[in-house]
């Protein structure tokens, strides 16, 4: 039974080597785009901690491929190498992967800020309004365009 | 069968470890110790709730002005700039607002939240002006410059904590955080950054305009007003240095810089969006 689950543990390690390289997407919120420039079509809206599949590097741009197959280029500054850990593959071992502990916020994170929210010194309520207002990038095309901007 | 049970053996040769000796896990622990107690680093997700905090701290003592309006057409012209800077992707992306207030100033907080004051957009004669004091801005927060506000000693006490103390949300982390948002408040708000770090931002900021299509010489003209301000010593950037200075290294960068077309298009939308 061992021998067994070291065999698929084996084959596990063996279909790693050969699959793409894996990316991880490390900001909030991002977009796969049809082309590697900023304004070009969003194909696909990607989260924090999303996986992805590398296919090509193009400059400052990965050419990737989504979970459900969907291909677009990301920017390099949006993800981060998907490193793996064989030992959380172990057979019987638990905790979290070495994604999850690179992408958790340590020392400052939401939890410190919800002890600041209220406190003296601090307008979060303002704050927030400011974090609503954001200009869409389906707006940013038009508005590069008709101010002849690069 | 027999290929199988040699690939098995492959496998465990691989995954075999010789047993630890006691002399080697004392190393081990050594090196532990070491870790735990080494400067800690700071991540984009750490920037952006000290960034957080930083803002909130500035909007406790500046009025927010509620133009929904300006303020989109602030962020329009943020974001085209920050496409082409050399930090286009930040954690809870940039976001850029006005501050009711007539001094004229600017504060980039850690993790793109950018304030500019309505004194300072009252002096910007165009949307070049305006961009111009957005690129500088943009590039204090590329090169991390409000992190480098925090004192060392910050860094090296959370350095000191185990992953799961610093993880969680302890009364020491606050206190730290607390400190931390002190130490770039008080860069930003009255102390200043160093000349050479300003002098980047300046020099980036060219280099930034250029690359979006703006023209350059706004930095220069900004700068030129900012003097002028000076002069009837009106508070205008007290936490940046003299304006004379910075126009001299400017000059020089705006030669380098080839200006852009199509200000008038752009000065007439600024009009548009000054007016509401």
């Amino acid at each position: 039974m061992k021998t067994k689950a070291w065999f698929l543990l084996f084959l596990a390690a063996a279909a790693l080597l050969l699959a793409g390289k894996g990316l991880v997407v490390q900001v909030l919120r991002s977009n796969l785009l049809a082309k590697p420039d900023f304004l070009s079509a969003s194909l696909l809206a990607v989260q924090k901690g999303t996986k992805l599949e590398l296919i090509e590097t193009q400059g400052n741009w990965y050419l990737v491929r989504g979970a459900g197959g969907q291909k677009g280029y990301i920017h390099q500054t949006a993800v981060a190498e998907s490193k793996v850990s064989l030992g959380t593959m172990v057979p019987g071992k638990k905790g979290a992967s070495e994604d999850e502990l690179a992408l958790a916020a340590k020392g400052f994170n939401e939890g410190n800020e919800k002890k600041l929210r209220g406190g003296k010194g601090y307008n979060f309520a303002d704050l927030e309004w400011i974090m609503e207002q954001n200009a869409a990038l389906a707006a940013l095309a038009p508005f590069v365009r008709d101010g002849r901007l690069k | 069968m027999k290929k199988l049970l040699l690939i098995a053996l492959c496998a465990l040769l691989l995954s075999w470890r010789p047993p630890i000796s006691v002399k080697k896990l004392s190393k081990a622990k050594k090196g532990l110790d070491l870790v735990s107690s080494a400067t800690h680093k700071i991540s984009e997700e750490e920037e952006y709730y000290i960034g957080r905090a930083v803002a909130a701290n500035i909007l406790s003592q500046y009025p927010l002005w509620k133009n929904a309006g300006f303020t989109r057409y602030l962020n329009l012209v943020g974001r085209a700039l920050v496409l082409r800077s050399g930090r286009p992707e930040i954690f809870g992306g940039y976001h850029f607002a006005l501050l009711d207030t007539t001094e004229a100033n600017a504060f980039s907080a850690p993790g793109g939240i950018i304030l500019l004051t309505r004194g300072i957009v009252d002096m910007a004669g165009d949307e070049d002006e305006l961009a111009a004091i957005l690129a500088h801005e943009i590039q204090h927060i590329v090169s991390k410059d409000p992190l480098k506000a925090i004192k060392s000693q910050r860094m090296k006490a959370l350095g000191t904590f185990t992953a799961g103390e610093a993880m969680g949300s302890s009364n020491q982390v606050v206190g730290i955080l607390q400190d931390s948002v002190m130490d770039i408040s008080g860069t930003l708000l009255q102390k200043g950054y160093s000349r050479t770090q300003e002098k980047n931002a300046d020099l980036g900021a060219l280099e930034l305009l250029a690359a979006t299509g703006y023209d350059p010489g706004a930095l220069l003209a900004m700068l030129q007003k900012v003097k002028a301000v000076e002069k009837k010593k009106a508070k205008a950037f007290s936490a940046h240095p003299a304006a004379d200075k910075r126009i001299a290294y400017v000059s020089s960068g705006v030669k380098a810089e080839q200006a852009q077309s199509g200000r008038q298009a752009r000065a007439a939308r600024f009009r548009k969006y000054a007016r509401r």
